[in-house]
């Protein structure tokens, strides 16, 4: 039965590009949001954790009858409670340990009714160890009079990669420069605000639910099982509002099947959490790497090959920090046109904390290496320096050594926006004039840019998206998506989709993603693809129900569905706007006709990539883009402060979306690469962390954000949804490098070992000057 | 964990040292240095734990004849806004300005820091400056009984002050600084790139027709107490401030400042960036 | 095991009766022994903001006040700051200018940003800065952190400078 709607016509109005709220910020804004760190269960106990305190050592003998004996412990486990639990990427690792091969490796764990009790129990427990001499770097672990660390794994040897294409020897005979330098990018960590903490708790069938910081829900239970020796299957993973990830949370960690296996000891609910102090010595770090990279030119600018033999400290555990090179080899390649490449990494076994995933993985180290050698060589080629970069910069359609294909590249066009709004080319001239003159402030700019995958990257199996869709009578839409919410802003962009494509208020949109039992799969939030994956799943999924709807409209009134659209909480006629039929109303209609209708869709998005592969050669993202930044900031030359006056970006980002998030998210990312570049740095002496701690490990703060204009391009990416691409570990890679650029701009001094410390440019300086004396 | 037998919350100062009198007594206000300290283990609570916030008598800034009162319990925040400090002794609140953050200016009593003795105190090197005293109070032949005790004379050892377990520290005194005095207070920044380093230079003196008199060189980090760089301000007192002594006290530097490598900055660096301070402070008065 | 002792002060408005250890700072009897989970831990020793509360109308680390010393005062947490009518000023343009990421650290920075707005309602970017520098944010940049202060500001300030 026609229904006649008499309001005025409803104009089009696009969602996308706007500025659009995250869904959870007033709850987060008033308190109420409970965060993991936040939940009490009913009869829940209280886990903590004893670390070894020491690098490399036996375990001669551990009592913890004293701990078990005091009252309101419950369980006791140590080494023995989990042998055999062999867990991790090569299987390297147990959740309690036989064995200290690390400053934080687990030695006991304690479940009590309160955090006073398992603090007073660990104090308890007694270990007598014996100390056996460390490795410390990768440099020393490799040499064969090194202490083997591992039995299977003969000199200390983890991951190796290698990449080569084309004529090595030949590239160098045409190379009329060639930059040759070591960079040791270090180790940082990622200072979640929101500490590690895990909830386990096993049903009267043995199945286990874990409430998680994890960011890769379904893999996650694969790497869990068999720390536990229990099938992945039986395992529920509940994902509450967590306080930041970085990539931290990409692995299984010792302190989760900790809980699992303190709560199946008691029969309770287990949580353990960490100190901050605990934080800073047992979560993954990024990874650290020697990298001796070579990049050679000619005369005429054009880049004639690029070689990086890169060792990587593996630490005491494989985690995903060693599998960076994958990514490594993919800028070392693919950073502006290489015809010839050589990469090789090879990882080494240390006492040292291990490293996992950090936003930017690999890309952080490798452009750092990369962009300092470009604007090495711009310096030295017979021509002006943008032009340099320019004249190297892939167009849209090249492809890679490596098959990245670069369907649309706007990295020329990144370069002249950024170089262009910052005054790049004569600020640079002007300040290297002025560097030999006295004065005690120098300004300098400094330009780097680089690549990095925009449409996921398809290491495992599957790099796909389930999605569940479904409106109800009163036309609210429920998205049971895979894809999870770290504090990035997935739910916003979500929520933005399925408004734009139904018609529908934004606050009548739910999302539900945090519930393994419920939502379906998604690889995970990694490779900055969950704008772009998620993304177009859920348009798919929308556009799934709106051809329900609009077919279902078309039957009961008669017109077109081609002619239909849904807007404003009704269907139109798509041309003129006219409302139809106010949607809820269709909605209850479909449902108690005849034959009743429900609107319930599901899709499943796999990208237009290919695997990874052995080889690494493959296109194995469905998209890739660009970031260029331009740093401009002031030396104390005295000193050797920077201090960071402003940041021109212009990165590729498809197409914008929500463009709040968007800028959200670059200039949060730009936070992270500034401390990098700046002022982080994770102390280690001998294996033992000595500065951890806020005061000691510096986070970037309010005062210290210079002034950013970021430039967002729109390339309008195929395959992406509305044509956007992945966006935010770029602003974490490009900032570092192009400080560093900016310093030998100001000072003539060249930074290879990050970070860019007050002290490590004071006394660069003061070298300098010596030298010239 | 720490068995605390008492909890006293005293209202006058009689009250607070007779308490502290039986010894044993943990005293704490905003806990600033106090909380993090116990948490780490650095420090122990004692059988008694008194709370001196509701002492009267031992907060606010004022004048007292020729000199400046300034209660032990007056937070940070206070100094940092007060007029008359601002108005005689801006060096303090220079040192105010930039100590921490807010949230610890708020809670930070200027008589906790100055007990905490650290190397790095804030608040100690401006006072230094000043020549200033503290005011210790305790219970004797029962009354409360003050002395005083020079903040020169005041730091023994690292961590270490001249103020015996029984005393409580109840205000600072220093006297109003002549019309000519001038003084200034750096320290690294901004935070916190070299926070880490903390170290400081604080200096001032009376100018006298481009006589540089009663010079008062204090510096922070560079040393295991707060340090009077002795060896700085004789290579200023009683001459005139040009390039020469500007350049001659910069080389000074070297025989008073002793500092270490630590997790936070190297020896070498520590050193350069006091001659850079001193250099630019000492500039700093000559331009004024 | 640690001795308790009882106090009584008002919380967000209401008056409140607790019992705890002279021992335990005021962060953990607002999270563990009165259910007020908004205040976060993410340090415990006085550096990074995310438990900020205001105690008499300033703001301090609640993570170093021992919790004995609420007696007989006033102390609000982010949890007190809404209105009648729903969120608070600062909090709306925290909402409304993006501001909010993981939102961890997110309770600290409104409660720091709403005092010293309140006490200089004519606070500049650069005053914010300064005044921020005591709250840690990994996800942000403090970017849009600093917008929405200046936005009520400039709300206050009618466009007064």
């Amino acid at each position: 039965m026609e229904q006649k709607v008499t309001a005025a016509s409803i104009e089009k109005k696009s969602l996308i590009g706007q500025r659009v709220k995250k869904p959870d910020a007033p709850d987060k804004a008033t308190g109420k949001t409970r965060y993991i760190n936040d939940m009490v269960l009913p009869q829940m106990l209280i886990g903590k954790v004893l670390f070894a305190g020491r690098p490399h050592a036996k375990i001669v003998s551990i009592d913890v009858s004293a701990a078990e004996r005091l009252p309101g412990v419950h369980a006791v486990l140590t080494g023995k409670d989990a042998a055999g639990l062999k867990f991790g990427f090569v299987r390297d690792n147990v959740p309690l340990k036989e064995k200290v091969l690390c400053e934080h490796d687990e030695i006991a764990a304690v479940a009590a009714e309160t955090e006073e009790i398992a603090l007073k129990a660990l104090d308890l427990i007694k270990v007598e160890y014996e100390d056996l001499p460390g490795v410390f770097s990768p440099e020393v672990g490799r040499e064969a009079s090194a202490p083997q660390l591992r039995e299977n794994f003969p000199d200390n040897k983890s991951l190796r990669f290698e990449f080569k294409h084309g004529d090595l020897a030949a590239a160098e005979a045409t190379s009329d420069f060639i930059a040759d330098n070591v960079f040791r990018p270090h180790h940082v960590t990622h200072c979640c605000m929101g500490t590690s903490c895990a909830i386990a708790d096993f049903d009267s069938n043995g199945k286990l639910t874990i409430w998680t910081q994890t960011q890769y829900p379904y893999n996650y239970k694969m790497d869990l099982a068999p720390a536990l020796g229990i099938t992945p299957g039986d395992i529920r993973v509940i994902q509450p509002p967590v306080g930041g990830a970085f990539g931290s949370k990409l692995d299984v960690y010792p302190y989760e099947p900790i809980a699992a296996l303190l709560a199946r000891k008691t029969g309770r609910p287990v949580k353990v959490i960490y100190s901050r102090e605990d934080e800073f010595r047992a979560s993954p770090t990024r990874q650290a790497a020697i990298i001796h990279m070579r990049t050679g030119c000619k005369r005429d600018g054009t880049i004639t090959f690029r070689t990086a033999d890169v060792l990587l400290d593996n630490g005491a555990y494989t985690s995903w920090g060693p599998t960076i090179p994958v990514i490594m080899m993919r800028t070392t390649s693919g950073h502006y046109r290489v015809p010839v490449v050589d990469f090789k990494a090879q990882a080494i076994y240390t006492n040292n904390p291990y490293a996992g995933s950090f936003r930017g993985y690999g890309n952080v180290q490798t452009t750092f290496a990369t962009a300092q050698q470009m604007d090495i060589l711009a310096d030295q080629v017979d021509m002006d320096p943008l032009a340099f970069h320019i004249k190297n910069a892939q167009k849209s359609g090249e492809v890679t050594p490596q098959k990245s294909f670069l369907r649309e590249c706007v990295l020329a066009e990144c370069l002249e926006t950024a170089a262009r709004t910052s005054d790049y080319s004569r600020k640079r001239k002007e300040y290297a004039a002025e560097r030999g003159k006295p004065g005690r402030y120098k300004k300098g700019i400094g330009l780097a840019s680089s690549i990095h995958n925009a449409g996921g990257a398809k290491i495992h199996k599957s790099d796909g998206i389930g999605t569940i869709l479904k409106v109800d009578d009163y036309a609210r839409v429920t998205v049971i998506t895979g894809a999870s919410e770290i504090g990035q802003g997935i739910d916003a962009v979500i929520n933005l989709i399925v408004s734009e494509e139904l018609g529908v208020p934004l606050e009548h949109v739910t999302i539900v993603n945090n519930d393994s039992d419920i939502a379906p799969w998604d690889v995970g939030v990694h490779a900055s693809r969950t704008t772009f994956i998620a993304g177009n799943g859920t348009r798919r999924a929308a556009r799934k129900a709106k051809a329900q709807i609009l077919k279902a409209a078309e039957k009961m009134l008669g017109e077109p569905a081609e002619t239909l659209e849904l807007r404003g909480g009704s269907v139109v006629r798509d041309q003129c706007g006219t409302p139809l039929i106010k949607l809820d109303r269709l909605l209850r209609q479909m449902h108690f006709q005849a034959e009743p209708e429900l609107v319930m869709v599901t899709d499943y998005y796999e990208p237009n990539s290919e695997p990874e592969g052995a080889d690494h050669i493959s296109n194995h993202s469905a998209a890739y883009s660009h970031a260029v930044h331009v740093a401009e900031i002031t030396v104390d030359t005295l000193t050797g402060e920077i201090k960071v006056d402003r940041i021109t970006s212009a990165q590729d980002v498809g197409r914008v979306i929500n463009r709040m998030g968007l800028e959200a998210q670059t200039e949060g990312g730009i936070a992270i690469g500034l401390g990098y570049a700046l002022s982080e740095n994770m102390q280690l002496e001998r294996g033992l962390l000595k500065n951890p701690c806020f005061r000691d490990y510096k986070l970037i703060t309010a005062p210290e954000m210079p002034e950013l204009e970021m430039h967002f391009i729109e390339s309008n990416c195929a395959e992406g949804p509305y044509g956007a691409k992945g966006v935010s570990e770029l602003p974490t890679i490009v900032i570092a490098p192009a400080i560093a650029n900016a310093l030998f701009n100001a000072t003539g001094v060249r930074i290879f070992n990050p970070p860019l410390s007050p002290e490590k440019v004071a006394r660069a300086i003061h070298e300098k000057q010596q030298q010239e004396k | 964990m720490q068995d605390i037998k008492t909890y006293l919350t005293p209202c006058s100062i009689g009250e607070a040292v007779k308490a502290m009198a039986a010894g044993d007594v943990t005293v704490f206000c905003g806990g600033t240095d106090l909380s993090p300290q116990v948490e780490s283990g650095a420090r122990q609570y004692t059988n008694t734990l008194m709370n001196i916030r509701r002492v009267e008598g031992m907060g606010g800034i004022a004048e007292q004849g020729d000199s400046i009162r300034i209660g032990a319990l007056t937070t940070v925040t206070e100094i940092r806004r007060d007029p008359l400090i601002a108005k005689t002794a801006p060096i303090l609140a220079e040192a105010a300005e930039h100590f921490a953050s807010d949230q610890i200016r708020n809670a930070a009593s200027l008589g906790g820091n100055i007990c905490n003795a650290s190397p790095a105190g804030d608040m100690i090197n401006p006072l230094l400056v000043l020549d200033a005293d503290v005011e210790l109070t305790r219970w004797q032949d029962g009354a409360a009984t003050t002395r005083r005790v020079a903040m020169a004379d005041f730091f023994l050892a690292p961590r270490k002050t001249a103020k015996r377990d029984d005393e409580l520290l109840t205000a600072v005194f220093f006297k109003r600084p002549a019309a000519n005095f001038i003084g200034f207070f750096r320290k690294s920044g901004p935070r916190p790139a070299l926070e880490i380093s903390t170290v400081s230079v604080g200096i001032g003196g009376q100018m006298d027709n481009g006589v540089f008199r009663n010079v008062r060189v204090a510096m922070g980090s560079v040393a295991p107490t707060p340090l009077r760089a002795r060896n700085v301000e004789a290579a200023l007192e009683g001459k005139p401030l040009n390039a020469d002594t500007i350049r001659a006290a910069v080389a000074a530097v070297s025989a008073d400042a002793k500092p270490i490598d630590d997790v936070r900055a190297s020896a070498w660096y520590r050193e350069h960036l006091v001659k850079v301070f001193t250099e630019e402070v000492l500039n700093h008065v000559l331009g004024n | 095991m640690s001795l308790e002792t009882e106090i009584k002060f008002t919380l967000n408005g209401r008056p409140v009766t607790a019992r705890v250890p002279v021992t335990m700072k005021t962060l953990t009897m607002l999270r563990e022994v009165l259910g007020l989970t908004g205040t976060k831990y993410a340090c415990g020793e006085g550096e990074c903001g995310a438990c900020t509360v205001k105690v008499d109308g300033i703001t301090l680390n609640s993570c170093l006040m021992h919790a004995v010393d609420c007696d007989g005062r006033e102390v609000v947490t982010i949890e007190g700051l809404k209105t009648p009518d729903g969120m608070n000023a600062m909090q709306q343009a925290f909402v409304d200018h993006g501001a909010v990421q993981c939102g961890f650290c997110m309770p600290g920075m409104i409660m720091q940003a709403d005092y010293l707005v309140g006490e200089n309602p004519s606070l500049t970017r650069e005053e914010a800065q300064r005044g921020l520098e005591g709250n840690l944010c990994r996800c942000t940049g403090y970017t849009k952190v600093l917008d929405a202060v200046e936005s009520v500001v400039e709300k206050k300030c009618c466009g007064r400078r």
